[in-house]
């Protein structure tokens, strides 16, 4: 018997009146709340077949996942094992897992790599799973773009954000400055002004580390608030001569060394949590855009020094930004597939009691946002996020935010990855000094061939 | 009699004989963990490998359009000449500094050389990616113990971007590097030093030859066997510097410090997994670092000889 006759004879009687309630549901046969209870039944459902353990695949957070794996034990008595690694080593280490013929029930994906992930056969689709047509409709319009593919359910979520820029209070009032900056070019004073009085050596931190979406974030964030993006709806590149992306690269570039020196150089190292670490040692006046959630690490007493001092703001101009979702998923590789659904709720839907336990905590412990709308909007949201930054001054910028793949379309394929591997070498070339911003923009787009060849 | 000869003979191997079938455990070990996967990486590198490929054991062969697009990516010619120019550097820099430094500790009768030759052991204890990490934090552009010092000792006024600097980033590295595996080469030609007669320097020193001319007529001599040997091994493994690079400067700032392990890992363990292009990229380096082994042995001997 082959592995997709043992899943189908795994399919529980139970399973299929619950598939067949959901689609009367569906079809207007019931009420829609009937639908609902039928649905939401699935959460306490305890799958026919047995398993003596599940795994999960993912980066390192906190300790939610020791939490929701205990959780997942006490409520089901099934062992949860984890294999953790840090962010920017989680697509090595799964690749490499999956590649070596282990068991991988579930794994999570930024969206860049989610492409790629689904080209290669990891990904298990979700349609027709009991309850994942309730998770859809509750999704948020980021979360959609991610874990819906071609029509097919591919993914629950993990977190949404946003990027925004923070701004160190006492210092700015030290500086004599009113307010942060709302347009570009007061945002050069401010820096030039701190610099020449001296309050900071080096007024800004930019988020501009290798990686996915920290140096490209950053890049795609403030290109995106100036009009701009990296490629048109039909696939081509926006890089060439006075684009907005090639003009905010100039403009970024001169920030550094080559150019005012307001740019700390710690940048170029910098990823999420370390930018905003760095920033709580209160040597900086702004610190460049960058996911909201930082403000959960610059303004904790037990890491920055500057705690409470350092306030979320705005984008200049209409407050345009860009956000991401990233993904729980259910791999391809999984011992038992009703299981590792039932696992994959507990990471990316509900628990055994109906709650989106673990988006609820990533709020409160982590300032994260949800890929739930229902989330977004609840008390979790706005009790969980309040020790930390402006909630409202937030949510507002949230309802500014552009998902990133609307900024830059290529995430959606399988040759983004690689051209950010080169995304990451050219802009950090131009931030040193070493090429001009128009030879970093004619080497990506000639770069652009040579990813689609290497996938 | 004859019987007895013809038995004992069946029992007994020729001398040959016994020398292969004592050899067959270690020879099929080494088969087993070194040509096995040497012989398989190369398998791959001919043909098309994806993760998906390397689960299913399934792999369409791609001629040599591997090594093609390998040669063709200019990344890949930066990342070599970056590897030779950091193996050139260290190896040199190694060599010369673990001869200075053995011939100092090989002064026994200083009670500090007994002290250093325990404390010189302390780096090469350090596992590679703690090195790297260390160094990064020494390294630290505004919190650096490096720049700290230097600033205190007036050296400096400004912080040096050690490590995020293009100029200097592959420089930082090296150093890093020489402190870790500096060690083993001074332990090696100490050793070595130990072994020199030594009748022989002192007949020399009746001669009335100096030190410099004992040490170049002398002592370089009879240490060269043991340098080619620390240069075929420091070779080898400089080529192959992975950890401080990941740990450091993860091969930037841009590609200033791309070498052919990080540009071979990014390869294969990035998606989209190109993992025959990642053999491939492999053997060239392990192909390299042969001709370099050929070389310093050809090289040197030839000189000696």
């Amino acid at each position: 018997m082959n592995a997709r006759m043992r899943r189908l004879e795994a399919m529980s009687r139970r399973d299929v009146l619950l598939g067949l309630a959901a689609a009367a549901g569906g079809s207007g046969l019931l009420r829609p709340d009937h639908a609902f209870a039928q649905a939401a039944g699935s959460w306490t459902a305890a799958p026919s077949s047995k398993v003596d353990k599940l795994n999960f695949v993912v980066w390192t957070y906190g300790d939610i996942y020791a939490r929701i794996a205990k959780q997942f034990e006490s409520d089901w008595g099934v062992k949860v094992e984890g294999t953790i690694s840090s962010f920017n080593d989680h697509p090595t280490k799964l690749a490499t897992m999956f590649a070596g013929g282990e068991t991988i029930d579930v794994s999570q994906s930024s969206p860049f790599s989610f492409p790629s992930f689904i080209k290669q056969g990891m990904v298990e689709p979700l349609d027709g799973l009991a309850g994942a047509a309730d998770y859809v409709k509750d999704f948020s319009g980021f979360t959609k773009e991610v874990a819906v593919v071609d029509g097919k359910l591919m993914a629950l979520p993990y977190f949404a954000a946003i990027w925004v820029w923070n701004y160190n209070e006492e210092m700015l009032q030290k500086a004599n400055i009113a307010a942060p900056f709302s347009t570009y070019d007061e945002f050069i004073e401010h820096c030039v002004k701190a610099k020449k009085e001296g309050h900071s050596r080096y007024p800004v931190l930019w988020v501009a580390g290798v990686g996915l979406e920290q140096l490209p974030g950053t890049w795609y964030a403030l290109t995106w608030n100036r009009g701009g993006t990296f490629f048109d709806k039909q696939g081509n590149h926006q890089l060439g001569p006075g684009s907005v992306a090639r003009e905010t690269l100039k403009w970024w570039a001169n920030t550094f060394e080559k150019g005012l020196d307001i740019s700390d150089p710690e940048s170029l190292k910098v990823q999420f949590t370390t930018s905003a670490k760095a920033f709580g040692a209160g040597k900086n006046l702004y610190r460049g855009p960058n996911h909201h959630y930082g403000l959960n690490v610059a303004n904790d007493k037990s890491q920055s020094s500057i705690a409470g001092k350092v306030k979320v703001h705005g984008f200049p101009g209409d407050g345009r930004t860009i956000g991401v979702a990233h993904v729980y998923f259910l791999s391809s590789a999984h011992r038992n597939k009703e299981w590792a659904w039932k696992l994959l709720q507990y990471l990316g839907g509900k628990t055994k009691d109906g709650q989106y336990a673990q988006a609820i905590n990533l709020a409160k412990d982590a300032m994260l946002g949800s890929g739930y709308s229902s989330v977004m909007q609840s008390d979790a949201i706005r009790n969980g996020w309040a020790p930390w930054g402006d909630v409202d001054a937030i949510l507002k910028m949230w309802d500014k935010a552009t998902y990133i793949g609307t900024v830059v379309p290529s995430l959606y394929e399988p040759w983004h990855f690689p051209w950010t591997d080169q995304l990451n070498i050219e802009v950090q070339k131009c931030l040193t000094g070493q090429i001009t911003a128009d030879q970093c923009c004619d080497n990506l787009i000639k770069g652009i061939a040579d990813a689609k060849r290497k996938t | 009699m004859a019987g007895k000869h013809h038995a004992r003979g069946a029992r007994e191997l020729s001398a040959p004989a016994l020398g292969v079938v004592m050899n067959l455990p270690m020879i099929s070990l080494l088969l087993l963990v070194l040509a096995y996967p040497v012989v398989y990486a190369g398998y791959l590198s001919l043909h098309q490998v994806g993760i998906a490929q390397l689960r299913r054991g399934v792999f369409p062969w791609n001629n040599w359009e591997n090594y093609t697009r390998l040669f063709d990516d200019p990344l890949f010619a930066l990342a070599l000449k970056n590897t030779i120019l950091f193996t050139v550097l260290v190896v040199v820099v190694e060599v010369i500094l673990a001869i200075g430094i053995a011939l100092l500790l090989n002064q026994a009768s200083l009670w500090t050389s007994r002290l250093a030759r325990l404390l010189i052991l302390i780096p090469y204890g350090v596992p590679p990616i703690t090195n790297g990490l260390i160094w990064s934090f020494l390294y630290s552009f505004q919190f650096g113990f490096l720049n700290r010092i230097l600033f205190s000792l007036g050296l400096i006024n400004d912080p040096v971007n050690w490590a995020g600097n293009p100029d200097t980033a592959l420089y930082a590295v090296a150093v890093a590097y020489i402190w870790r595996t500096l060690p083993f080469a001074v332990l090696i030609i100490h050793a070595a030093l130990q072994g020199i007669p030594r009748e022989l320097l002192e007949a020399a020193t009746v001669d009335g030859a100096n030190a410099w001319q004992r040490f170049r007529a002398i002592t370089l001599p009879l240490l060269t066997p043991v340098i080619v040997v620390i240069l075929i091994l420091r070779t080898s493994f400089a080529f192959a510097v992975f950890e401080e690079i990941l740990a450091i400067t993860q091969g930037g700032p841009g590609d200033a410090s791309f070498v052919a392990a990080w540009y071979t890992y990014k390869l294969t363990f990035s998606p989209p997994n190109n993992i025959g292009m990642g053999a491939a990229s492999a053997y060239v380096l392990a192909l390299l670092v042969g001709l370099f082994a050929i070389a310093y042995v050809r090289l040197i001997y030839r000189r000696i000889a």
